[in-house]
């Protein structure tokens, strides 16, 4: 009898201590081990996303007649008739400024990025980086040309 | 059994139950210091992220005061060209600035704010620093800016670096 008394005591005691531990698991797992917010993160990499595509945008090239780079892509995009003062078509220039601009910013920021400017997806116009892998902050810009529409688009990854 | 044999096996089972419950006490009060210093430890790690997360938030804020700041804002016609920054307007904010330390310590706290042109040609300016040594957490944020030139009315390309420190 007293035996089968002190055997109930036991596996009392175990539930408690079991409970105990499930309780201690949650704590940690929600209050000690709770990763901060990164409000600065997503505030950055939205801000770098639209910026630097409306910058590039507005962009005067003085190796061009001063023409931006939107007019460069709309002639990109059409007749490819402007040669800019290093001998390179329209289409080169952007590349190369877009190139050596990115350089000066994502590639010193460790950000990964691709950069598209196209009619048809399928065949870019101009293609600058490496597509991302997984998770990926996305600005797409339409411009207009006389045939149809145009649309530079920038991936940051991460 | 003699009463006073009796009265020395009752005392003695009294002393060993007091030991067994001042035993009992110290185990309750160890189990409870435990606990306290395990709560404590959790509410320390929570301050901590609270801060981490409001300095964010603070890094965030000033980032986007200068972002908006009308000293060197582009406007035409008193319409506010967002994210824009006029290369004429900076020469000037640099040194009201400079003057009005105080004021801008209201605004912009502990940082250094610098703008880089990087195309067509290179340029740096420096638009305001009060920095600390004793910092506990610093960001940097780069924002591509595009940096307007009234004079020949183009656009350049530039970043506006932004550099929080806390305390």
């Amino acid at each position: 009898m007293k035996t089968r008394k002190s055997q109930t005591e036991i596996l009392g005691l175990a539930i408690v201590v079991v409970l105990i531990l499930v309780a201690t698991i949650f704590v940690v797992r929600f209050l000690v081990l709770k990763a901060p917010t990164e409000y600065r993160k997503g505030f950055v990499s939205s801000e770098i996303a639209s910026n630097m595509l409306n910058t590039l945008l507005k962009t005067a090239a003085k190796e061009c007649s001063q023409l931006t780079v939107t007019e460069l892509l709309q002639d990109c995009a059409q007749a490819r008739s402007i040669i800019c003062d290093d001998g390179k078509d329209s289409c080169k220039f952007v590349e190369s400024t877009a190139n050596y601009i990115f350089d000066q910013t994502f590639d010193k920021w460790n950000m990964q990025y691709e950069f598209l400017a196209y009619t048809d997806i399928r065949s870019p116009l101009i293609k600058v980086g490496k597509p991302c892998k997984a998770d990926k902050r996305s600005k797409l810009f339409p411009i207009p040309i006389s045939v149809a529409t145009m649309y530079t688009k920038l991936d940051i990854c991460g | 059994m003699h009463p006073d044999l009796l009265i020395h096996t009752k005392m003695k089972k009294a002393q060993i139950q007091i030991g067994e419950t001042i035993a009992v006490l110290f185990v309750f009060f160890i189990l409870i210091i435990i606990g306290f210093m395990f709560y404590v430890k959790i509410i320390k790690s929570n301050i901590e992220l609270e801060t981490e997360e409001l300095s964010q938030l603070r890094s965030v804020g000033i980032s986007q005061k200068i972002m908006f700041l009308p000293e060197v804002q582009c406007s035409e016609d008193n319409i506010i060209i967002d994210n824009c920054i006029d290369i004429l307007k900076l020469d000037s904010a640099q040194s009201i600035m400079k003057k009005n330390e105080i004021y801008y310590y209201d605004l912009l706290e502990f940082s250094d704010v610098s703008i880089s042109q990087i195309y067509p040609n290179e340029a740096k300016w420096n638009l305001y620093s009060r920095k600390i040594e004793d910092f506990n957490s610093k960001f940097v944020t780069n924002v591509p800016i595009s940096l307007y030139d009234p004079a020949t009315r183009k656009h350049g390309f530039g970043v506006l670096t932004i550099e929080t420190l806390f305390k």
